[in-house]
């Protein structure tokens, strides 16, 4: 059974992916099983998808632990524990991630034992990154020819017109083609029996009182634990010499209450928690906000 | 009433009591008001939040809110409400609360709940004269399924269960609370925040049934960049197409006459979900009916 996993955010595709890909299967003959999982079910938030395909009946069910392939739409993803991205990663485990970096950087900074490989931005598609993934998917099994995986994208993105049908198109099978030097790179993993199944190694913990065993119940903002910066892509930037001290509109209209002014009127950005949505950046009056992109100061940083 | 303490844009809160990490869109219209709401409001609220968008503020164990939360269904939310009142009056009757200890009930229901199934207990409860604040974020859709259409989606608006554009009209709930005869009722939007705190420091000084309905631009729903989240909003106001206005002892009041009125084609154009109105072919008569009904609204206010 192949056992593939998709990473992205809310909006790149992918639960449109994995329905491709198991479409591709699906014509190819295969018993297919695909399922989005969201979380915060939001634009520009940490979604996946999974796909089984088999020659028998799946019994299996619920999120692919031991995946035989995770495909990555986007790299800020990968070191944000809440995606999940490396969840359940295996020496036999082929990660591909969409990216101008290579293959071999993203294994060595992983420390990965398994084949890593890298999608081009061109190759990638852009915005169409998880159809990129479907693409680079259906090649890297093997299995799938490149008219079967054509009909399965006709099929799931054909309602939505002619010129949205060839950009998915061009993108899923730009990604077959480049990654045709790795055709049946990824392989079926075994079966799952029952029978070998291990529970987790976790903690007994005592039932207590709810005050004593989840004081946080009955404390006050308790979201500010959930990092929603893990969702930015352009981080506001505030240019202090322009900032004019106004001392309400970025930080009143700012939808997610991370800016603060201070009492000397200086507005202070929480990146914690900045989703990066730039309404600060339309509405700043002097135009003291700019946008940098994180993925340029991730790789600046390094 | 009490004197009202804001009364420039200085006066706006610069700390926020609503805490950063939920879980709504980047861009979002609604909590952008609902921050702006709770900043004014204070945290000595209780919150019955009907099924929505809005239920995933309050994720447990995270909660945004620093007084208490009650998920109800969309129907029920100001059944609930009331029973958060009866309890409050109980306990300080029997001396099990100290009076100065109370709370406000404030009901937080999207436009689903609010224009549809929730009506009926919400009539019941303003006939009640139930002491509540009743804040309605209004996307004009039920957004958190995927934007299929409500009884509050405005003519022509494509959504999941109106591809082609919606044919009815947009239900008008101000002027249903107002038939009811309600302690206050008013319309607010976030990207006007000045008018919506003063609203909110009115309502907050008055007993009884109280209406906030709040505008909520949805990038999501309404298909537009998240930044463009305030620019929409203002249009909604300079368009004509939202009148800003409370209804006071007796007397709708508009708060806000926009003159001149910017042609409702720039707010429509704005956005995907009317696109079908400019290509491939330009709907003149829509456009043209949309207009018209804007500006009979406004000739019949004077």
């Amino acid at each position: 059974m192949y056992r593939i996993r998709f990473h992205g955010r809310g909006g790149q595709g992918i639960k449109t992916a994995a329905q491709a890909l198991g479409t591709a299967f699906f014509l190819e003959g295969f018993e297919v099983q695909d399922a989005p999982r969201y979380g915060a079910e939001r634009r520009g938030a940490p979604i996946f998808a999974y796909v089984r395909a088999a020659r028998a009946p799946i019994q299996e069910r619920g999120v692919i632990a031991r995946p035989d392939a995770v495909l990555v739409a986007d790299e800020t993803l990968v070191p944000v524990p809440a995606a999940g991205v490396l969840q359940g990663l295996a020496e036999r485990t082929v990660l591909v991630v969409a990216s101008s970096e290579t293959g071999e950087t993203w294994r060595e900074r992983l420390a990965l034992p398994g084949p890593v490989l890298a999608l081009a931005p061109d190759e990638a598609g852009g915005p169409l990154a998880g159809m990129a993934c479907a693409g680079a998917a259906a090649r890297l099994v093997g299995v799938i020819g490149r008219e079967r995986l054509e009909a399965a994208v006709r099929e799931e993105i054909g309602k939505l017109g002619a010129a949205v049908l060839e950009r998915n198109l061009a993108a899923a099978l730009a990604a077959y083609d480049a990654l045709a030097p790795h055709a049946g790179l990824v392989a079926e993993g075994a079966p799952v029996a029952a029978a070998g199944y291990r529970p987790p190694e976790w903690i007994e913990l005592p039932r207590d009182t709810a005050h004593f065993a989840a004081p946080d119940i009955d404390a006050p903002a308790t979201s500010v634990a959930a990092k929603t910066g893990a969702w930015r892509t352009l981080r506001p930037v505030i240019d202090y010499a322009r900032c004019n001290r106004c001392s309400w509109v970025c930080g009143t209209l700012c939808p997610d209450s991370a800016i603060a002014v201070d009492a000397d009127r200086t507005p202070r950005i929480d990146y914690d928690h900045c989703k990066g949505c730039m309404v600060c950046l339309a509405v700043c009056p002097p135009h003291a906000i700019a946008a940098e992109p994180e993925r340029a100061r991730a790789e600046a940083a390094e | 009433m009490s004197e009202a303490v804001i009364r420039s844009m200085k006066d706006l809160p610069s700390t926020h009591l609503l805490g950063t990490g939920t879980a709504m869109c980047a861009g979002c219209g609604g909590l952008q008001a609902v921050h702006e709401i709770y900043d004014v409001l204070g945290g000595r609220t209780v919150f019955v939040n009907a099924a929505g968008c809005m239920t995933l503020l309050a994720t447990y164990p995270f909660t945004p809110f620093r007084g208490g939360w009650l998920y109800t269904s969309m129907a029920s939310a100001a059944a609930g409400a009331q029973g958060i009142r009866d309890a409050l009056d109980v306990l300080m009757a029997k001396g099990r609360l100290p009076i100065e200890e109370d709370l406000t009930a404030v009901v937080l229901a999207g436009d689903g709940s609010s224009y549809g199934m929730g009506l009926s207990a919400t009539s019941a409860a303003i006939e009640r004269g139930l002491d509540f604040l009743y804040v309605c974020y209004d996307n004009e859709g039920y957004g958190n399924t995927g934007q299929q259409a409500s009884g509050a989606t405005p003519l022509g608006a494509r959504t999941a269960t109106t591809p082609r554009g919606q044919r009815l009209r947009k239900k008008d709930l101000f002027d249903i609370w107002v038939a009811h005869r309600p302690a206050y009722a008013a319309t607010v939007i976030g990207a006007e925040p000045l008018d919506l705190a003063k609203k909110i420091e009115r309502a907050r000084s008055i007993r009884g049934p109280r209406l906030i309905l709040a505008l909520a631009p949805c990038p999501t729903g309404w298909e537009f960049e998240p930044e463009h989240a305030v620019e929409i909003g203002r249009l909604a106001v300079q368009t004509g197409l939202f009148p800003l206005k409370e209804y006071v002892d007796g007397k709708v009041v508009h708060t806000r006459i926009p003159r001149p009125r910017v042609p409702v084609v720039d707010y429509l154009a704005a956005q995907g979900r009317f696109r079908h109105l400019f290509e491939p072919v330009r709907d003149d008569a829509l456009i043209g009916e949309i207009q018209a009904e804007v500006d009979a609204y406004w000739r019949a206010v004077g």
